[in-house]
């Protein structure tokens, strides 16, 4: 909504200047986003009176005079002779610029000393204004010129102006009018609303004999009201006009359009004119009627921009009685709207339903500035008053004459909503108080009356709604209004105090947070991966489940992530496309599924490795070494430890998924924590990665729940550990887990911790089989063991060893 | 010669050896030479038992404290070449880079939050959280911002496609009613529904509008709620925590304004600009950062909270927006982008 500092200034006064009208705006919660300056003719020149005109101590030619400018005195040297004490001559201010000429740069006024002597500003010549008078030397004025007006003013030309672009929050329809904006400024200044004065005349005989109005659906639209205006002429607007419109952006068409944008503009009320010879007369010598009545579905209708819509039965219309003319409350149509022969012209001012207009509008995709209000809310109080002020305005700008009355069809007229306000209820909610009376006269200002008929009692105040404010419908609506008016800047602030939140989820934000640090502290950055992906990189983790959206902006985005992995093969794309190679990533984050008809969402933690383990040195033979898995099982070992889950196990799956090429899961007991594995080489091609790629995710949930993160002290060992140490070659597919298994199973005493510490193949290791070395610490917690018993307890696993998994030991 | 006139001369020649030995072997020969078994000074101490009763106290103490001494240097000048022997051939070069090990970095928008989370935990909040996936009635209805509401036209929303499996247009079936949320307000009901007032929680959380990425917008972007219920409450109160919270996050000398504004949910609603030296910085003596307002009596009523007992407030703010403001971030995708060397700054 634009408004400007002059419009405004016709409805009522304040001596703001206008970057405290911004200000005082912006405090009224109206927010104002764009201020633009409208240079007028002649910024900066005033009419000033010179009071006394002396000679310059140092220049024969110049003079030293002393100017009032309307507001104070000023001290000015000047060359020209035609002029006398007590002239009233134009005085540009310092700062501003004498029109430029043609093919120049504009001549600033500065404040500089001439010979020797301060001068504040020019008194100007005819010449130097760009006005065509032949005098030599200054332009005297008239005598009653007065002091201090804008020159452009006294000319009669349009001045400067400011235009406000501000924006209206949508509970306050009745602010998209400069009346409405004008309102605020006088609830907040206490000066009086001054709303522009209408005087009807009227010829002819009755309206009623011109038209008639049907509502068929009141629902829809509570109020419909006509008037007719004889013998228009249509033309340009009139400057004035015209210039209004402009200055807040809306084109300028032809005088009798102009007048129905311009009163919108003013009171917030949508018009619309139609040429009244376009209206079908109802058969016989009866009138036209307006009917306003729903579409048929599929009914098509051509709208002002030229566009056929086509319309269903929720859709509302104005009609005549053979065909429609407008869409109601957002276009009219091309069949009847005002032309160039227009002689007679039918106003409409009406009010509808809002829920209507915006379903209508949305549907058909088509806004308009009425749409627009009509959806918010319109004042269905005020239609036949703006009916008159526009009336008004095209008789004066098309000429015509006017019919006397209005056909105003409103079968259920407005009575004010009544809301009590208890001051006290105010001050609870403010936590200052604010006297009664204070309360009282903020809301008398903003429009609403004291209802007389109400039991009157000094702790509560019943209030009369006005019908411009379709916002207030309960008390703290009228508590929001004390306080906009009182200031929200003045309400002190109080220190925090009260009650101690308590949630179950807030043990839950730390445990994510911890599970977070620990993977840091392992070297991983955090990643944040978009939420929505495209169903292809969905589908690499798994198609069951997915949750699509309806409404996708794009192919890229349109599933909920079922997996924290596409997001993070994302993020190694396009650090690799950057040159960084190196690349270890994790999130935690949330992930979407459908399951049975039903949306979960889970936490995951999920792990992304490429490049190289370390970062660049300069020596070492593992300086250049790659990211493997059992760098990713190294990091998902110590989370998992760190974080409190203790005995889980790692099964490998026998076969390819479609996003692994090995891969394993982890197990605990009979829940699966996750899975990891290396990135299928062809998938990471497409991803454009060129090293092995190693995933994991873990399900968070899972762990939040198994984990024990409770820490106990274990004394340490007072007694020395004994050492046995052993290497055998096994065959290739004995796993690790099975050697501890039959180390387990042997219960050797004393046993505290087996260690493999080699893996080995090649050289004295025959094909299909490997060396493995693996420490076995013995210790007694309360003496020191002896080698015998050690040693018996070490060849009892040995044996087992030989014989359970074809170990041959290796001396 | 005497034999105590022998131990000095000895114990001379022995010292100067020992202290003139160039390294490790050398001075194990000079030990070897006269204090091993068959060492110089080793044969004199042997013949102090063929002395008389009468030399023997004076000589032994002569002899001993010789070999006090002999051993004392011969320490000493182990010391001092072992420790030559320990130095490196080539001097260490320490301006070389050393083998660095990585320590990962939390992202950004998470240093936010916890920074959030703290300032708020120290006047007694706590989090809370809600799913992403919402309804329209927590998301709208129940905040007061029923389906023709204008309102609603600020939010565009991502809704879910209705059947499972294969992808449907929204036009072809009725209104899906599942949608993601557009912000963490939803949150604020879904645990009024729960918890009987007084409640004092943060909420932060990932919410959805659908814009376009571009450099101020994502499809996903993260808010933080907070919502305040208790006997008493006023805006005195939603001043002062604002006030402390943002004093917190920005620094001491930031400056808090409030404007009133419109929220559907809140009643009377607020807008919060800050200044700080960053506002500035930026060209702005204001920045919107927030908004807030106190519960509106209708969102207690739909939650079974009873309005005329309890009041609150509520606030909400962009995590991404203050991260950017205090980081000078100036595109949002940067967050989502993961690029190493972004969040390796933070």
């Amino acid at each position: 909504m634009k408004v400007t500092f002059n419009w405004l200034k016709q409805y009522v006064e304040f001596d703001w200047s206008p970057a405290e009208l911004c200000e005082r705006l912006t405090m009224l919660g109206i927010e104002v986003e764009g201020v633009q300056k409208l240079g007028g003719e002649f910024e900066g020149v005033v009419v000033a009176h010179v009071i006394t005109r002396d000679k310059h101590p140092n220049a024969d030619k110049l003079t030293v005079c002393r100017v009032h400018d309307g507001k104070g005195e000023r001290q000015i040297v000047c060359g020209a002779q035609n002029f006398k004490a007590g002239d009233k001559v134009p005085m540009i201010l310092p700062g501003a610029s004498l029109p430029a000429k043609p093919g120049e740069a504009p001549f600033t006024i500065k404040v500089g000393k001439i010979r020797g002597v301060e001068s504040h500003g020019m008194m100007c010549s005819p010449q130097e204004l760009g006005l065509s008078d032949p005098v030599d030397g200054l332009l005297i004025l008239p005598e009653d010129a007065k002091v201090g007006q804008p020159f452009a003013e006294y000319l009669g030309r349009s001045g400067s102006d400011i235009v406000y672009d501000l924006e209206i929050t949508p509970n306050r329809p009745d602010l998209n009018s400069v009346i409405g904006i004008a309102r605020e400024i006088s609830a907040l200044t206490g000066n009086p609303l001054k709303l522009p004065e209408v005087k009807l005349s009227e010829t002819g005989s009755p309206v009623q004999q011109s038209v008639a109005v049907r509502i068929e659906d009141p629902e829809l639209c509570p109020r419909y009201t006509a008037r007719v205006i004889r013998g228009v002429k249509i033309a340009p607007s009139p400057d004035w006009l015209k210039s209004a419109l402009e200055k807040v952006g809306v084109r300028s068409i032809s005088n009798v359009v102009d007048v129905t944008n311009y009163v919108m503009l003013e009171t917030g009320q949508p018009l619309h004119a139609f040429d009244y010879h376009l209206l079908a007369k109802a058969g016989g010598a009866a009138p036209p009627s307006i009917v306003v009545r729903r579409a048929t579905d599929g009914e098509k209708f051509m709208t002002l921009d030229g566009q056929e819509r086509t319309l269903t039965s929720q859709m509302l219309l104005i009609a005549d009685e053979t065909k429609a003319v407008a869409l109601a409350g957002v276009m009219g149509g091309q069949n009847s709207e005002i032309n160039l022969n227009t002689v007679d012209v039918l106003v409409e001012s009406a009010c509808f339903k809002p829920q209507n207009i915006r379903a209508t509008s949305k549907k058909l995709e088509l806004r308009s500035e009425s749409s627009y209000r009509f959806e918010r809310g319109a004042d269905v109080g005020v239609c036949d008053w703006v009916s008159q002020r526009a009336a008004q305005l095209i008789l004066q700008t098309a000429g015509g004459s006017l019919e006397p009355g209005v056909v105003d069809a409103y079968p259920k007229p407005f009575a004010p909503k009544q809301i009590a306000l208890r001051h006290a209820q105010t001050d609870a909610v403010l936590g200052i108080p604010v006297p009664a009376e204070q309360q009282i006269d903020s809301l008398r200002r903003l429009g609403l009356e004291i209802a007389t008929d109400a039991a009157a009692s000094p702790a509560s105040t019943v209030f009369k709604v006005p019908s411009f404010r379709v916002d207030l419908k309960r008390e703290i609506d009228l508590i929001e209004e004390v306080v906009r008016l009182y200031g929200v800047d003045r309400i002190p602030a109080t220190a925090p105090r009260g009650a101690i939140g308590t949630n179950a989820y807030d043990a839950v934000h730390d445990q994510l947070a911890e599970a977070r640090r620990i993977l840091t502290g392992l070297g991983l950055f955090e990643a944040q991966g978009q939420t929505l992906v495209s169903d292809t990189a969905a589908r690499l983790v798994g198609a069951e489940g997915l949750v699509p959206l309806a409404n996708p902006l794009s192919s890229d985005m349109n599933v909920l992530r079922p997996s924290l992995l596409p997001g993070l093969l994302d993020a190694l794309r396009h650090n690799l496309s950057r040159k960084t190679c190196d690349v270890a990533l994790f999130e935690v984050g949330r992930v979407f599924a459908e399951v049975n008809g039903h949306r979960q969402e889970g936490r995951r933690v999920a792990i992304a490795l490429t490049g190289q383990r370390s970062p660049l040195f300069w020596s070492g033979d593992e300086r250049e070494a790659k990211f493997d898995i059992y760098d990713l099982k190294g990091v998902l070992e110590e989370f998992l430890e760190q974080f409190g889950l203790r005995g889980q196990t790692y099964a490998r799956r026998a076969e390819n998924t479609t996003l692994f090429l090995e891969s394993a899961t982890v197990q605990l007991g009979k829940f699966t924590l996750g899975e990891f594995g290396q990135l299928l080489p062809p998938l990471a091609r497409r991803y454009d990665l060129r090293d092995v790629v190693l995933l994991a995710e873990l399900n968070l949930d899972v762990l939040l729940a198994r984990r024990n993160p409770v820490k106990s002290f274990k004394p340490l060992p007072s007694f020395p550990a004994i050492r046995r140490d052993i290497a055998m070659a096994v065959p290739e597919a004995t796993t690790h887990e099975a050697v501890l298994q039959v180390v387990k199973q042997a219960k050797p005493a004393n046993l505290e911790g087996v260690d493999l510490f080699d893996v080995f193949r090649g050289k004295n290791v025959a094909a299909g089989q490997k060396s493995v070395a693996y420490a076995f610490t013995y210790r007694h917690a309360e003496r020191t063991l002896t080698d015998a018993e050690v040693n018996a307890a070490h060849e009892k696993v040995v044996e087992q060893l030989k014989q359970r998994l074809q170990a041959v030991v290796r001396e | 010669m005497s034999f105590l006139d022998q131990v000095e001369p000895l114990k001379q020649s022995a010292l100067a050896e020992l202290r003139a030995a160039p390294d490790l072997a050398a001075l194990e020969q000079a030990r070897v030479n006269y204090l091993g078994s068959n060492g110089r000074f080793t044969a004199l101490m042997k013949q102090l038992g063929t002395l008389s009763k009468e030399e023997k106290p004076a000589a032994g103490k002569a002899v001993n404290g010789a070999k006090v001494e002999l051993e004392a240097s011969l320490v000493a000048r182990r010391g001092e070449l072992e420790l030559k022997a320990a130095m490196p051939t080539e001097p260490t070069d320490f301006t070389l880079p050393g083998r660095r090990r990585v320590l990962g970095k939390l992202h950004p928008l998470t240093q936010v939050t916890e920074d959030i989370v703290r300032s708020f935990r120290k006047i007694g909040f706590v989090v809370a959280d809600g799913p992403e996936v919402e309804g329209e009635y927590h998301c709208f209805d129940a905040l007061n911002t029923p389906a023709d509401h204008p309102a609603r036209d600020a939010q565009d929303t991502f809704y879910l496609a209705k059947a499972e499996g294969g992808m449907q247009n929204a036009e072809s079936g009725p209104q899906p009613s599942t949608l993601l949320r557009t912000h963490t307000s939803s949150v604020q009901i879904r645990v009024m529904e729960k918890q009987p007032p007084p409640v004092r929680i943060i909420v932060p959380g990932r919410v959805y509008r659908r814009d376009n990425a571009d450099a101020t917008h994502n499809p996903t972007f993260h808010q933080v709620e907070g919502l305040y219920v208790d006997r008493n409450v006023t805006v005195g109160d939603l001043k002062g925590t604002v006030e402390f919270v943002f004093k917190e996050l920005m620094g001491p000398e930031t400056r808090i304004r409030f404007r009133p504004h419109y929220f559907s949910y809140t009643e009377p609603s607020f807008e919060i600009d800050f200044s700080s030296a960053l506002t500035r910085k930026m060209g702005k003596e204001w920045l919107e950062i927030a908004g807030c307002g106190m519960v509106h009596p209708q969102v207690f009523e739909n939650v079974g909270y009873d309005p005329e007992v309890w009041t609150g407030w509520a606030f909400g703010f962009g995590i991404e927006r203050i991260a950017m403001i205090r980081y000078g971030i100036t595109d949002i995708r940067l967050f989502y982008e993961n690029d190493v060397r972004f969040l390796r700054q933070f």
